[in-house]
């Protein structure tokens, strides 16, 4: 964790002094950051890699969003600190995870009544409804929607994950009578398609039903099947909603439409172009020609500054927290905890994957953010709480 | 007993993030060139404000980027050869032949120029890495003179070279267009049947008419063929088979010697004269003076078409002479001929551009010659003929007071009203400045092309001090 701060405060030294003029308020953060993982439980032995990276991707989003948007960099700031105080504050509660997994109902009733939400209150932005607007503040309810999800979908499959597994694919009878709230999983996935047009959130919902499925039980039919679910209802999505369309032929013809569909992901591509394999360096690069760059593209933005070994660099490090997500999933003895922990990493794993794919023109861009290094409050909020449960799950006796 | 899915998870992971990092490979690293060089890059329009400038031999400025707008001074007098850049159009002239040079170094995926730029950075420097400029030979005040005085025509073009070097000091085609606005106007000229885009001077293709008697007279003096005192008789009209020759600028010049006959520009004579050269010699001296070969020019030129070997019959033979036939040459070549005879014989190599001065350093031109396709003798005696054009032969209106010329008209044949040529270097005995200028359609080559040679060349000897 030193180690990170140590590299966050070097990250730091970069920004103009005039952009993040709070520098007490970085200290502080700093303090904070530290103060979260050194105040621990007596007697445990815990994974501090994995805070340690994402206080790290933080200070490295921070920076490029003081370089392409400064006002912005302020108030990611004071999310940043309500972010660490909350993943202090809610510290005990997942030291005792296994009592979350009494109010499974409460998890997916509420992410039901958070979608339904959303498709009556969400305000629409690009032609999906993401955002609910409270007063001034604006949050993404998917960002809490994904941990209710893996919370439910643990400790529902841990009771039941036997009886699944057992059941013969074809037995409908058997198949139903467990499966059923999974379908109501499934139905959400799909709902979040019809309702609120977004292919990201409903993909990243089903690929994190699948893998934990897949964990729970090892059935490849059931993964297979929301594939399948997911594919039938991207593919009416795309008939359907003109803006889904839209944003396949920007992807898939990005030179076609250079000043209309096409202008936010070409200037995006134009960025990566830019930057080759060292960067232009940070502060000597164009993001700005990208438009939202500080909520959709802040990844363009890093590697058009950072180049592709920045960029690669990044990607590494999401894939050493994912990957030491897993471990901690191997390391818990009881099944709901191994479904929690693999629920959290995946749901980092393919939201990174998500949107990194989308930037990088892998696959058409959607509207999810990339977890600690976009601006947003409820994402920054959400990966932080996530990453403070991976954390406490990560727990041992110390012999 | 779930370790193995858990692993199975795991293994999807590292799969999918080892897709993103290839990925990021190749769209940063191998398809950045391509990807950088579309022509929606508002990055490209970026490096254009720091595009070099192109400058005049004094200095002044030819062509600049101000406030992200290329501006050109000179406007309309260069527009062709300075040319134009366009982000809808391309480019042209100088600005399209030199637009290596003149184009800020770009770092797209080159990564030894990145880490440069990161450690200036580190510094405390921002490396901004500006296009060289390049500066040419072209004189303000003569190009002024020389693109004034063509303006009063509808169609025709000027050179004026350094005779000691080859430097080209002015050069000017007509009709023009202002390049200062030449997105909105770029419609228009391209449609416009008088093809103002076109460079007449090195682009543009002519028969050379009499001018073309220099290099008559410098392949039969050279070879042997004639000598200065033979003599000639002309009596209006020479027929060889079905064709007959006429004079069209003099009429039956009668009995004249060589130099009689160069200055009153008879064709009946010169049509004998290429004659007695013969087809052979002709072919020789053509390739002597590189006839048809590249001028090894900074701007793309035309090069001249003469009839091949297999063509040269008599009939043909006595047209080359007065530079009729097949024979086509853009101006720049005319300006040749009488630089070489400027030159004691020796043909320079035609440059514009002087030196293109980077922050990697300055490329020098060096003057050089293309080749020596006639004797120091023959050029002095071909001088004199030319003397005598303007003392008292057809090209008596290029006189200059105090100053020898030495000049050669032309009236080329062709549908429509005759072009209008002349040909002139000065002093004579020490010649600084070489003017060649066609007017299209303008008529005798003393009445229309003389006096323009004749303003353009006194603005010169005032410029180019020996």
């Amino acid at each position: 964790m030193l180690g990170a701060l140590a590299i966050a405060y070097f990250a730091f030294a970069l920004v103009p002094l005039h952009v993040l003029d709070s520098r007490w308020l970085v200290a502080l953060l700093g303090c904070i950051a530290l103060a979260w993982v050194v105040v621990r439980p007596l007697g445990e032995r815990r994974d501090d890699v994995i805070p340690a990276i994402a206080v790290l991707l933080t200070s490295i989003g921070l920076i490029v969003i003081a370089r392409v948007a400064p006002t912005l960099a302020a108030r990611q700031l004071i999310w940043l600190t309500i972010a660490l105080v909350l993943a202090i504050g809610a510290g005990p509660a997942f030291r005792r995870y296994r009592v979350l997994a009494r109010y499974k109902y409460v998890w997916i009733l509420a992410s039901i009544v958070l979608f339904v939400l959303v498709a009556l209150f969400g305000q629409e932005v690009n032609g999906a409804k993401l955002w609910i607007r409270v007063g001034t503040l604006q949050f993404e309810p998917i960002e809490a929607i994904k941990l209710f999800v893996v919370l439910f979908m643990a400790a529902y499959l841990a009771e039941t994950a036997d009886v699944i597994a057992a059941a013969r694919p074809w037995s409908l009878r058997a198949n139903a009578k467990y499966l059923g709230p999974l379908f109501i999983g499934w139905g959400t996935s799909v709902g979040i398609l019809v309702f609120e047009r977004d292919v990201g959130t409903a993909a990243l919902l089903l690929a994190i039903f699948a893998a934990m499925l897949y964990v729970a039980t090892r059935r490849i039919d059931l993964v297979v099947g929301s594939v399948a679910v997911f594919g039938l209802a991207a593919w009416w999505a795309v008939h359907h909603y003109t803006y889904v369309a839209l944003r396949i032929a920007a992807w898939r013809h990005p030179f076609a439409d250079p000043y209309g569909a096409g202008y936010q992901s070409l200037q995006a591509l134009f960025g990566l172009g830019a930057g080759g394999l060292f960067g232009t360096g940070y502060g000597l690069g164009k993001p700005g020609y990208i438009p939202a760059v500080a909520t959709d593209y802040v990844y363009a933005a890093f590697s058009e500054e950072f180049g592709a070994l920045g960029g690669i660099a990044v990607c590494a490090l999401f894939l050493v927290l994912v990957l030491r997500a897993l471990a901690v999933a191997r390391e818990k003895p009881d099944l709901y905890g191994r479904l929690l922990a693999t629920g959290l990493a995946s749901t980092l794993g393919f939201q990174v994957f998500i949107i990194m794919g989308g930037v990088l023109h892998l696959f058409p861009l959607t509207g999810i953010t990339l977890p600690f290094f976009s601006y947003g409050g409820s994402s920054l909020v959400a990966n932080y709480l996530l990453v403070a449960f991976l954390w406490a799950l990560s727990a041992r006796a110390t012999a | 007993m779930t370790n193995a899915s858990i692993q199975a998870v795991w293994r999807l992971f590292a799969g999918l993030f080892l897709v993103l990092a290839l990925r990021q490979f190749y769209v940063q690293v191998v398809a950045a060139p391509q990807i950088a060089a579309r022509p929606y890059n508002p990055r490209l329009r970026l490096l254009e404000a720091y595009r070099g400038r192109i400058l005049a031999a004094d200095g002044s400025v030819l062509a600049q980027t101000v406030g992200g707008k290329r501006t050109y001074p000179m406007g309309p007098a260069l527009a062709q050869t300075v040319g134009y850049l366009s982000s809808r159009y391309g480019a042209a002239g100088l600005e399209a032949a030199f637009d290596n040079a003149l184009q800020p170094a770009d770092t797209n995926g080159d990564p030894a120029a990145q880490l440069a730029q990161i450690g200036a950075a580190f510094a405390g420097r921002q490396a901004v890495s500006h296009g060289a400029d390049v500066v040419t030979t072209l004189d303000p005040a003569i190009e002024t003179a020389l693109a004034s005085e063509l303006g009063d025509h509808a169609r025709g073009a000027g050179v004026v070279l350094d005779a000691r070097s080859g430097a080209v000091l002015a050069i000017a085609s007509v009709p023009t267009f202002d390049p200062n606005d030449f997105d909105r106007i770029f419609p228009t000229l391209r449609d416009d049947p008088s093809s103002p885009l076109l460079n007449r001077a090195i682009d543009g293709l002519y028969p050379p008419g009499s001018t073309w008697k220099i290099f008559t007279a410098s392949a039969a003096l050279d070879s042997g063929t004639v000598a200065m005192d033979a003599t000639f008789d002309d009596p209006g009209y020479f027929q060889i088979g079905d064709y007959v020759v006429h004079d069209n600028e003099g009429e039956a010049t009668g009995t004249q010697d060589l130099t009689g006959a160069f200055a009153l520009s008879s064709n009946v004579d010169f049509a004998q004269i290429a004659l007695k050269v013969g087809a052979d010699q002709w072919e020789a001296y053509a390739r002597r003076w590189g006839i048809g070969d590249s001028f090894d020019f900074q701007l793309p030129a035309e090069r001249d078409r003469m009839p091949g070997t297999n063509e040269l019959y008599p009939g043909i033979l006595a047209q080359l002479a007065f530079g009729q036939a097949s024979l086509l040459v853009p101006p720049l070549r005319v300006a040749l001929l009488g630089a070489t005879i400027a030159g004691n014989g020796s043909e320079p190599r035609p440059f514009i551009v002087r030196e293109v001065v980077g922050a990697g350093g300055t490329t020098t031109t060096a003057p050089a010659t293309l080749a020596q396709p006639i004797s120091a003798e023959t050029a002095e005696n071909v001088k004199k003929m030319m003397v005598a054009v303007v003392e008292r032969g057809t090209g008596t209106p290029a006189a200059l007071p105090n100053v020898t010329v030495a000049g050669k008209t032309g009236t080329a044949t062709n549908p429509g009203v005759a072009h209008s040529w002349f040909v002139c270097f000065a002093p004579a005995d020490a010649p600084r400045i070489v003017v060649a200028v066609i007017v299209e359609n303008g008529g005798y080559g003393a009445d229309v092309a003389a006096p323009i040679a004749r303003s353009v060349m006194r603005v010169a000897l005032g410029r180019v001090k020996s």
